[in-house]
């Protein structure tokens, strides 16, 4: 069985066939040996080392901790499941609420020129203020929302025109 | 044989407060009595709880903090006393007099020391009168712009904008530039009128590499008040704090009793009962300020249970009912190292965006010396409505080296996935050598932890690997499980046989 996952920039190729007891996933030039204890509990050996991690399949993401560190890799294939979240992963042209919340502020105009991580929009969640900052450099398009309006993490709350 | 001293406690929040309260009760035989929103039916809490009654939709306003629904509650269901925990109605002094009118038992102080404690700006006014050493600023709240000004430029920036009603780090700004004074008054309105339902802030000289020092005391109604040390809770980010440990490194045993002494005078002069936490900056000569009294029981509260043996909850609830202070409190003594981590569910690499949805899969850490204060479980789903806190991981070791290397440990085995959390981030501070070092100060995250960037493509190819195998296995079988063994078990070629029977019957 051959899958794709995505981490950031990078994919990985993985090759995956039962053996024994164990399922043998190769990933590039390395191989590992995968036995399912429990929903969500695999121990895996790579080069003599073995370690328990858990993974969590659900909604087009791979969920993992691997010695402590949290990892969500996307699975290309199952694309478009995962919702909103999917849409706001690479486009840098449009500012999404980081959760559903309340506008509190909007930082900028409609045709000014913005620069990488400038403030852009202050939503409130969670009882908290948050800032959201611009992902590049570029022009605002378009201003969808205003102070006091309900935002949901689906609809950009500003556009950008990015520069080149 | 220990008295019943009450005959049923409701407690009046949600999450892992209101399950450490509920432990407290069990201890005592006390019956509890949870009260839940329509988000959190099937929270842990309404479910840990002896009884549990529903009160109200999501919004906080028309459940938690709902002074009148939570006192109908307790009398519909025969519940004589109330625990807040913190946050919600817990520094709420109308709820204390609510509970008094009602003839219900609040269990936290009367409602005229925690309203003089409350408002930051009188209570300043009274400590200093009783000679608790206070930071530069503003006597009462400013009103304009124009009083903000004149006290930031007599105080000298860069300067603190705080809430009046305020804790916990909300309505807080600090200005370095008298140009953006203006816009962090306003900011800092807001969020304190969202907050707390009162948009007064005011204004003090900000001082620059403190760590933030408190002392918990415990008083009870018969004039006894002691304290139980300090905890240091240097390391915040966004002003909340997220690491607590005891003892401090920053104090020595002629410190430690200075500020346990101010912090008992604190509370007498506050005609104080209950626990209570008194704040204090520390700065890099050893000089402390006061800064506000907690009248509530802390989140970090279990750092100071765990090196001096005391159960702080037990003692409120003793103490609410009339009893004097344990004896074996009165004589505590510090031992050993607790450090505590909160667990929040928000992104550390995304300035601390909160995080929502279900956990996917929770399993907590366990051993000697480890505790887990969690309101959460596998399938819990977290939700926008309230605080993100989820759980608190606290441990004990002979020493603070030790209690590092137990927590990161502890932190490592800690498996929550499907929402984003701090812990990594709090594994890479514990790492981090000036923490080591002790050199706690509030600034430790700016100045340290702003670049933090691992190699995390090794373990994302074996996290691959881990997804293709589960996907295989998901693939085999319903419901996620394990792959059905496609091994050749004796068991599975012998065909069918009988346990005990005869051969050849």
């Amino acid at each position: 069985m051959i899958n794709e996952f995505k981490f950031k920039d990078e994919l990985f190729e993985t090759r995956a066939a039962v053996s024994g007891s164990e399922i043998e996933v190769s990933v590039g030039e390395n191989k590992y040996k995968i036995l399912s204890l429990a929903p969500g509990k695999y121990a895996v050996e790579s080069n003599g080392i073995k370690k328990k991690v858990c993974c969590i399949i659900d909604k087009g993401k791979s969920y993992l901790d691997v010695d402590g560190i949290l990892l969500e890799l996307t699975i290309p294939s199952d694309d478009g499941v995962a919702g909103g979240a999917a849409g706001q992963g690479g486009a840098k042209d449009k500012i999404f609420a980081p959760m559903p919340g309340k506008v509190v502020k909007i930082l900028v105009a409609e045709g000014q020129e913005v620069e990488e991580k400038q403030p852009m929009v202050i939503v409130e969640a969670m009882k908290m203020e948050n800032q959201v900052n611009a992902a590049a450099k570029g022009k605002v398009k378009k201003v969808n929302f205003k102070a006091g309006d309900q935002v949901d993490t689906e609809t950009p709350i500003i556009e950008l025109e990015l520069a080149e | 044989m220990d008295k019943r001293y009450f005959k049923k406690i409701l407690v009046a929040n949600r999450g892992e407060i209101a399950v450490r309260i509920m432990n407290a009760c069990r201890l005592l035989g006390i019956p509890t009595l949870a009260v839940y929103s329509e988000a959190d039916r099937g929270a842990v809490h309404a479910l840990f709880a002896d009884e549990a009654i529903e009160i109200g939709p999501p919004a906080p306003r028309e459940s938690y903090l709902s002074i009148e629904k939570i006192i109908k509650a307790a009398k519909d269901r025969g519940a004589d006393a109330i625990h807040p925990g913190y946050g919600f109605l817990s520094e709420n002094s109308e709820f204390v007099k609510a509970c008094d009118k009602a003839g219900i038992t609040f269990i936290g102080p009367s409602a005229e020391s925690m309203h003089l404690m409350g408002n930051k700006v009188e209570s300043r006014i009274k400590m200093a009168t009783a000679g608790v050493p206070l930071i530069p600023g503003m006597k009462k709240a400013g009103a304009s712009l124009d009083e903000f000004q004149k006290a930031a430029n007599e105080a000298g920036y860069p300067v603190l904008i705080k809430a009046a009603a305020g804790g916990g780090g909300k309505g807080m700004r600090i200005v370095r530039d008298p140009k953006d004074l203006k816009d962090a008054v306003e900011a800092a309105k807001r969020e304190a009128g969202n907050a707390f339902g009162d948009d007064t802030v005011y204004l003090e000289k900000y001082i620059e590499d403190p760590r933030h020092v408190e002392i918990q005391v415990l008083a009870d109604k018969n004039g006894n008040t002691v304290h139980l040390f300090e905890r240091e809770c240097s390391i915040q980010r966004r002003h909340q704090k997220i690491i607590e440990e005891t003892p401090s490194v920053a104090l020595t045993p002629e410190l430690r009793e200075m500020m346990g002494n101010a912090a008992v005078k604190v509370a007498k002069a506050a005609n104080y009962y209950s626990a209570g936490t008194v704040e204090f900056l520390v700065d890099k000569n050893g000089y402390f300020y006061f800064l506000e009294m907690n009248t509530r029981i802390q989140v970090e509260h279990p750092v100071t249970e765990m090196t001096t043996g005391v159960d702080l909850v037990v003692e409120q609830i003793r103490i609410a009912a009339g009893e004097s202070i344990s004896p074996y409190v009165m004589e505590a003594k510090q031992r050993g190292h607790a450090i505590e981590c909160r667990i929040y569910a928000e992104d550390a690499d995304n300035n601390f965006f909160p995080s929502s949805g279900p956990l996917l899969y929770y399993e907590e850490p366990s051993g000697p010396g480890i505790r887990v204060d969690s309101g959460v479980m596998q399938g819990s789903v977290v939700g926008v409505e309230y605080d993100p806190i989820l759980a608190k991981l606290i441990v004990h070791a002979p020493n603070r080296n030790l209690a590092i290397n137990k927590m990161i440990n502890a932190l490592k085995d800690y498996k929550i996935l499907g929402i984003k959390t701090s812990r990594k981030f709090m594994i890479d501070v514990l790492q981090h050598e000036e923490f080591r070092k002790g050199a706690t100060y509030t600034n430790f995250i700016e100045k340290n932890m702003s670049d933090r960037g691992d190699d995390l493509i090794p373990a994302a190819e074996l996290g691959a690997a881990v997804s293709a195998a589960a996907m295989m296995s998901k693939n085999g079988q319903s419901g996620g499980g394990p792959a059905k063994a496609v091994r050749q078990s004796p068991w599975q070629t012998i065909g069918t046989w009988e346990i005990g029977a005869r051969i050849g019957k």
